[in-house]
């Protein structure tokens, strides 16, 4: 008897499919995720002429980030986990980096989703216009940023089996990173937090978007940040990796 | 009847299998073999090493010595091919929550490279009573009809080897009743059939041999009628027959002792 053995394409096909309809279908929760970004991007507004569209657009698409990668993923990663789906679809001749890349095409959708999305608010209600190769290049470092926090939430996944645990972990992170980076920023906390901020995750990425949605203004130290942020996802996806584990045992 | 049934060539063959987790050694050196046309029950007490040889046959658990093969492809070697040929009913109902019956099929036909369309699913599904149950989630289906979905997942490809891990644990008996027959039918179209249960009653019923596992060893291993046969005058087993008639749970108890295991 021939044993047929489905090409990675076709399940990668399959598992897209599912996932996509198991977001749509939880899209109250993708709401939420969405909410805090357009909620600072609406009551900013009147900061604009003062912070700059530029500034103002890359703080709420890196808080977007920050919500997807450890509100978004690591929790749906490790509530399915929990109930054995990631098991399920194992014993079948399913290859696991099929399952994670189906997971994290979904998640790359959602970012480009919210950063489009943050885009035309922008646009529309805050009136922050900036250049056609500013929202492409802005798009680009959208994604590429979002590997820190898809590295984040994969390394708080792999490092903490319980759901409710990674739940309340993620929480604690995301509040960390907008309190800390945000005011940080803005210099209210001190000049140390400042300093700290700026090369954290929150404020690397931040800098990279900043000058990926002003291509002009990009300089040395944005490169610098672009290297700090490919380091930091390069450091959370390997501890993320090498600690995963498929299930809650 | 199942003892009736002509052995066919093995299917899965576990060649002294040992799993360990740091230190503990949960299965020791552990040979066997099942063959198309047989079904095959694993018991033991909680803890004995159950589960951990039915990952290891999954692929879900790598094994520290010894080997798999299914339908003659090597575990370790081969995974994909080795599971490709098998259907898995895990003891968790995992699928996603968020998709139909009807997708959750979909998903799994496509993942076993199974072209099926939505009136083949519609009839798959009216062949184990849940016509109607095509647009629920599965949490909105009763236990036995959530097993039924499973076991139909799990065999959509037409596996040489199904693996059900205590597929009747909280069913009603008519539920059980209907899981057995259909395990039968699986049995008498020429499929391996390996279960792991709880239930004395369920493995004499339904088992043509079994293996009583304990400490992560294989302790006897017959048809069930013979395991009683031989063990008629057994000390340890007549010590804890209850009703003067020895039964399998008498030759379980008596082989695996009567403490309470966690």
């Amino acid at each position: 008897m021939e044993t047929n053995i489905p090409k990675n394409s076709a399940i990668l096909s399959a598992l897209l499919q599912a996932d996509f309809t198991t977001l749509w279908r939880n899209r109250r929760s993708f709401r939420m995720v969405l909410l805090v970004p357009l909620l600072i991007l609406v009551s900013w507004k009147g900061l604009v002429p003062k912070l700059g569209g530029v500034f103002v657009l890359s703080s709420c698409i890196t808080i977007g980030l920050t919500s997807i990668g450890l509100m978004g993923y690591s929790n749906s990663v490790a509530r399915d986990r929990d109930r054995g789906i990631f098991q399920r679809l194992r014993v079948g001749p399913v290859a696991g980096w099929t399952i994670m890349t189906s997971r994290l095409v979904v998640q790359i959708a959602m970012i480009v989703l919210m950063t489009v999305l943050i885009f035309v608010v922008g646009y529309f209600f805050d009136h922050i216009e900036i250049s056609a190769s500013g929202y492409l290049v802005g798009l680009l470092m959208a994604v590429i940023g979002s590997g820190v926090y898809l590295g984040l939430g994969q390394a708080i996944v792999g490092l903490i089996r319980n759901p409710e645990s990674v739940n309340s972990t993620t929480r604690l992170v995301y509040f960390a990173f907008i309190m800390i980076g945000m005011f940080g920023e803005f210099g209210v906390l001190g000049k140390e937090v400042e300093l700290l901020a700026t090369w954290s995750p929150y404020g690397t990425v931040r800098k990279v978007l900043a000058a990926g949605l002003a291509p002009a203004t990009w300089n040395m130290e944005t490169t610098y940040a672009f290297f700090a942020s490919v380091a930091y996802s390069l450091v959370f996806i390997i501890v993320g990796v090498k600690y995963f584990k498929w299930d809650n045992k | 009847m199942s003892n009736q049934v002509t052995r066919q060539a093995p299917i899965l063959e576990v060649d002294h299998l040992n799993v360990k987790y740091g230190t503990f050694t949960a299965v020791r050196g552990i040979s066997f073999e099942v063959a198309g046309g047989e079904i095959f029950g694993l018991l033991g007490p909680n803890g004995a090493g159950k589960t951990s040889t039915l990952s290891a046959i999954e692929g879900l658990l790598k094994p520290t010595a010894g080997a798999i093969s299914v339908c003659g492809f090597d575990i370790a070697a081969k995974p994909l091919h080795a599971r490709a040929n098998m259907g898995v009913q895990l003891q968790a109902t995992s699928f996603q929550q968020e998709l139909t019956i009807t997708e959750i099929v979909r998903l799994y036909a496509r993942i076993y490279g199974v072209a099926i369309t939505e009136d083949e699913i519609r009839e798959k599904l009216a062949s184990i009573n849940l016509a109607d149950a095509a647009r629920k989630k599965i949490a909105q289906l009763s236990g036995g009809q959530q097993q039924r979905v499973s076991l139909l997942i799990s065999t959509i490809h037409n596996p040489r080897l199904i693996l059900l891990d205590e597929p009747t644990t909280g069913l009603d008996p008519q539920s059980r009743r209907y899981l057995w027959q259909r395990i039968e039918q699986f049995r008498d179209l020429g499929h391996a059939v390996v279960i792991t249960t709880h239930s004395m009653e369920e493995a004499e019923a339904v088992c043509d041999r079994i293996a009583i596992i304990d400490h992560g060893s294989i302790i006897a291993i017959d048809s069930p009628a013979a395991l009683i046969e031989r063990n008629l005058n057994n000390p340890a087993v007549l010590e804890v027959v209850r009703k003067g008639k020895v039964t399998l749970e008498d030759v379980f108890i008596g082989l695996t002792g009567s403490a309470i295991r966690s």
